[in-house]
């Protein structure tokens, strides 16, 4: 049984375990599919969960030993740190996570060309831009991967090879600048926002919008321009727009965003608890029998 | 049809279209750019952690710049990493950049740290890597703190990274001397915090945008973080220590006048909104 | 660095104290004490913001955020269902815009499980819950499409927002779209409250799911979860005081203390 999680010695070794691994995961869904009605799925789903959950939080309050002996096929950790019973699994689940989520882009992808597809078909109102959608798409994919695989020249060439400066052009000539672009509405938003949205009607409205003058004058060269008349150290230094906006942040904001971590934190065990134990109503049992 | 009520000098103070009012910031900002009023900026002691970190980095040891951002967060943590590249290459302290959430921000990084070696004469290989985009967040780091060239394999550009002339006794994490996280992105600092820095004790420092910053000097005040560099200020700040004025310092100039700006429409919205209010007061 | 990686003995007490009370508030709540949640009018406005939709003709737009599999997603995907039940009882279409692509599966199967419970199986339509782009930006802007293109009458946005948070509900604004936002991580609080109608904030998150379904299993878990921040906060409290005891400033304003105290007897 041990040999299964081992790795493969040789490449041949490696795709036969891959087919295997499809075959095998193939035949346990279609069975799963078969035997199991929706009650039998929801239980098999709540006891993965349940499991899966165990094992992380079991590794985490196991106690540890320092001269834990590790299985010589698992990457040796440091003995100083110690380790328990579960703690060699650790890394291949990680790194089996990581896996299941690379498999979730083709289904992405799959949606894409689903949607855009049946614009196109259907010549829905907007389908051109279904159209450029797939041709950004396969100019992207095309051109990165032929710029990834080109051979590297013998002579290194001061121009550069035409698939790799198409890739160039798509990529930091149009994705990144757009993505800047994009980032940069965010100035003009946030302008007409808080030009709409910021107003006096309270004591506690003024307050803030006092501690958000000295904070956004105080990020800026202008604002210590503005108090540069007061002196750097001593009582009225602190009146410096910069030293009151920094005060701001340390003694105001920390406090804040520390009672906001512990309130989250603590949410957050108590709905995870709700998801480990099967027990969140919602996504997962909408029909609960 | 009935007619609506015209509106009041007052009422129409709090309702400017958008429209002029991103073009009044365009001008602003494109004013600053073209015309700067350049004013002094002083480095907060926040910064100066941040360079103090760089400057104490022992002799042998690596510092891992973990550049997670892109394009789009590119006007603030662009100067920020090039500032702190600077500050790398002038205490001759070997780095290697990184990214655990931005792969295309890699590049990015990459080109900027190409530029600043050639100021300087700096070899890849020998000064400074680019271990690439490393995919698994905690995985990554979990694997990186135990055994370093295993994990992160080959470098950015594919080659072996355990070939490369700085990487010789480069084993695990005690051979890292700061890590410094370069981010726009949230989340990204809680795993280096809690996997290696609360874990190993490595020093931390970190850069970030300024609209997250806040949220991150609560690990500035518990000492978990040497400095933290916020937003085109931080990296102005960084460049001054470095005497490499650059783009942060440009970007200061439109800043300021872009915040007073915004500060003065807010009270236009606010004057209006008052002298309204005592208006329909008073009617009654 | 005594607990992170492994716990030590403080942290399994503290953690065990902590899982002990929010199962016991279960317990007493499935045994039938009735627990008191306070209105939070973010959650009590889902039901008008559908209302409003279906009233206008017009669809709703809902976005679970920008992360994958995660709690914060999760309880997303529960409001999600929770829309989506009202909305297929009223028959207003919901749109669904899905940025990470592990949540695309989960999120059309929540869909087409509340439809179904709703009594609308086939009410649902695949086309309506789309995987936009995994590129930030690109998904707002994706999103801000679809929005307009719909002409939604209301938007829900629940998860974890970043920097798009404000492109999205901007232009949600400008659509005339009612607004409801909630969002665990209080950086992008301000930014939907300026543009958004009702927003919910901080642990008011999640609590969602036992607010809006009101199962006992549910309340109990939210009851507990603030026992167990008082118990947090009155650690702290003791720690504080403690700590400003013991501490060096305050060890001179202690000395003092003893000596008047001492003048005193």
């Amino acid at each position: 049984m041990r040999s299964l999680f081992r790795p493969a010695a040789t490449s041949a070794a490696l795709y036969w375990h891959l087919a295997a691994a499809i075959i095998a995961s193939i035949a346990i869904i279609v069975l799963l599919h078969r035997l199991l009605g929706p009650r039998g799925r929801r239980w098999l789903i709540a006891m993965v969960t349940l499991l899966g959950g165990l094992y992380l939080g079991m590794e985490y309050f196991l106690p540890v030993r320092k001269d834990m002996l590790w299985p010589s096929h698992i990457p040796n950790p440091n003995p100083a740190r110690g380790a328990n019973l579960l703690s060699p699994g650790i890394e291949p689940v990680g790194n089996m996570l990581s896996v299941i989520g690379a498999f979730t882009v083709g289904l992405g992808i799959y949606s894409l060309c689903q949607v855009h597809g049946r614009n196109i078909i259907r010549r829905r109102s907007g389908w051109q831009n279904s159209l450029a959608f797939f041709l950004s798409m396969l100019a992207m994919l095309v051109f990165g991967m032929w710029s990834y695989y080109l051979p590297k020249p013998k002579i290194e060439s001061p121009i550069m090879p035409w698939p790799k400066a198409t890739y160039e052009v798509l990529f930091n000539g149009l994705f990144n600048p757009l993505q800047a672009a994009t980032f940069s509405l965010l100035a003009f938003y946030i302008a007409s926002a808080a030009y709409r949205a910021f107003r006096i009607r309270s004591a506690e409205a003024a307050l803030m919008m006092a501690a958000a003058f000295i904070v956004m004058l105080g990020q800026v060269p202008v604002g210590a321009w503005l108090t540069s008349g007061l002196p750097t150290t001593g009582a009225a230094g602190f009146f410096r727009l910069e030293a009151l906006g920094d005060w701001v942040m340390s003694w105001l904001n920390t406090p804040a965003q520390r009672g906001i971590v512990f309130g989250i934190a603590i949410g957050g065990l108590a709905m995870s608890l709700r998801i480990w134990l099967s027990l969140e109503r919602g996504t997962f049992f909408a029909e609960q029998g | 049809m009935m007619a609506s009520a015209p509106q009041s000098p007052w009422q129409r103070l709090q309702g400017i279209p958008r429209y002029y009012i991103y073009l009044l910031l365009a001008a602003v900002v494109v004013w600053q750019i073209l015309f700067p009023i350049r004013l002094p900026i002083t480095p907060s002691a926040a910064t100066k952690g941040v360079f103090a970190a760089i400057e104490s980095v022992p002799d042998g040891k690596l510092i891992i710049i973990s550049a997670d951002w892109d394009a789009s967060t590119q006007a603030e943590t662009g100067p920020q990493t090039e500032a702190i590249i600077h500050a790398c290459f002038q205490h001759h302290k070997r780095f290697a950049l990184m990214s655990l959430g931005a792969p295309m921000g890699i590049k990015l990084a990459d080109d900027l740290a190409r530029r600043v070696a050639e100021q300087y004469d700096a070899r890849y290989g020998v000064e400074w890597c680019n271990w690439g985009y490393k995919f698994g967040y905690d995985n990554v780091l979990i694997a990186m703190a135990k055994d370093i060239p295993k994990t992160i394999g080959t470098d950015f550009h594919g080659a072996p990274v355990a070939q490369l002339p700085m990487m010789a006794g480069v084993t695990e994490i005690s051979s890292i001397g700061l890590v410094i996280e370069i981010t726009g992105l949230a989340g990204i600092s809680e795993y280096w915090i809690g996997l290696i820095q609360g874990v190993y004790g490595t020093p931390f420092a970190s850069a970030y945008t300024a609209v997250m910053a806040p949220g991150y000097y609560p690990f500035l005040d518990s000492k978990q973080m040497k400095g933290m560099l916020v937003g085109a200020k931080g990296g102005a700040e960084m460049e001054l220590l470095v005497g490499r004025p650059g783009l942060g310092g440009a970007i200061m100039a439109a800043q300021s006048w872009a915040h007073l700006f915004i500060i003065a429409l807010i009270v236009l919205g606010n004057v209006g909104y008052l002298l309204a209010s005592a208006s329909e007061r008073r009617r009654r | 660095m005594g607990s992170l990686e492994h716990a030590n003995w403080f942290m399994r007490v503290l953690f065990g104290a902590m899982c002990a009370i929010i199962v016991v508030s279960v317990l007493l709540a499935q045994r039938g004490r009735q627990m008191f949640i306070r209105r939070i009018p973010g959650l009590s406005a889902i039901e008008e913001a559908v209302g409003r939709a279906t009233e206008m003709g017009r669809p709703i737009f809902f976005s679970p955020g920008l992360w994958g599999i995660s709690i914060v997603t999760l309880q997303a995907l529960a409001i999600l269902a929770y829309v989506v039940r009202l909305a297929a009882t009223r028959l207003t279409r919901i749109i669904v815009g899905v940025c990470d692509p592990t949540i695309f599966p989960v999120a059309e199967e929540s869909v087409r499980e509340a439809y179904a419970s709703a009594g609308r199986p086939e009410g649902f339509r695949p086309e309506d819950v789309r995987f936009v782009s995994d590129q930030q930006f690109a998904y707002a802007l994706g999103s801000v499409g679809i929005m307009s293109r719909e002409q939604v009458a209301t938007s829900f946005f629940f998860g974890m927002f970043f920097a798009e948070a404000l492109i999205l509900s901007e232009n949600g604004r400008a659509l005339g779209a009612l607004q409801v936002a909630g969002c665990p991580d209080p950086v992008q609080i301000p930014f939907f409250i300026a543009t958004c109608d009702y927003v919910v904030i901080g642990d008011e998150y999640y609590a969602a799911s036992a607010y809006l379904t009101r199962e006992p299993t549910l309340t109990g878990s939210l009851v507990g979860q603030d026992i167990v921040k008082a118990v947090v906060l009155a650690l702290i409290v003791l720690g504080v005081g403690l700590a400003t005891w013991y501490g060096g400033a305050a060890s001179e304003a202690r000395n003092v203390l003893f000596k008047l105290l001492a003048k005193g007897a």
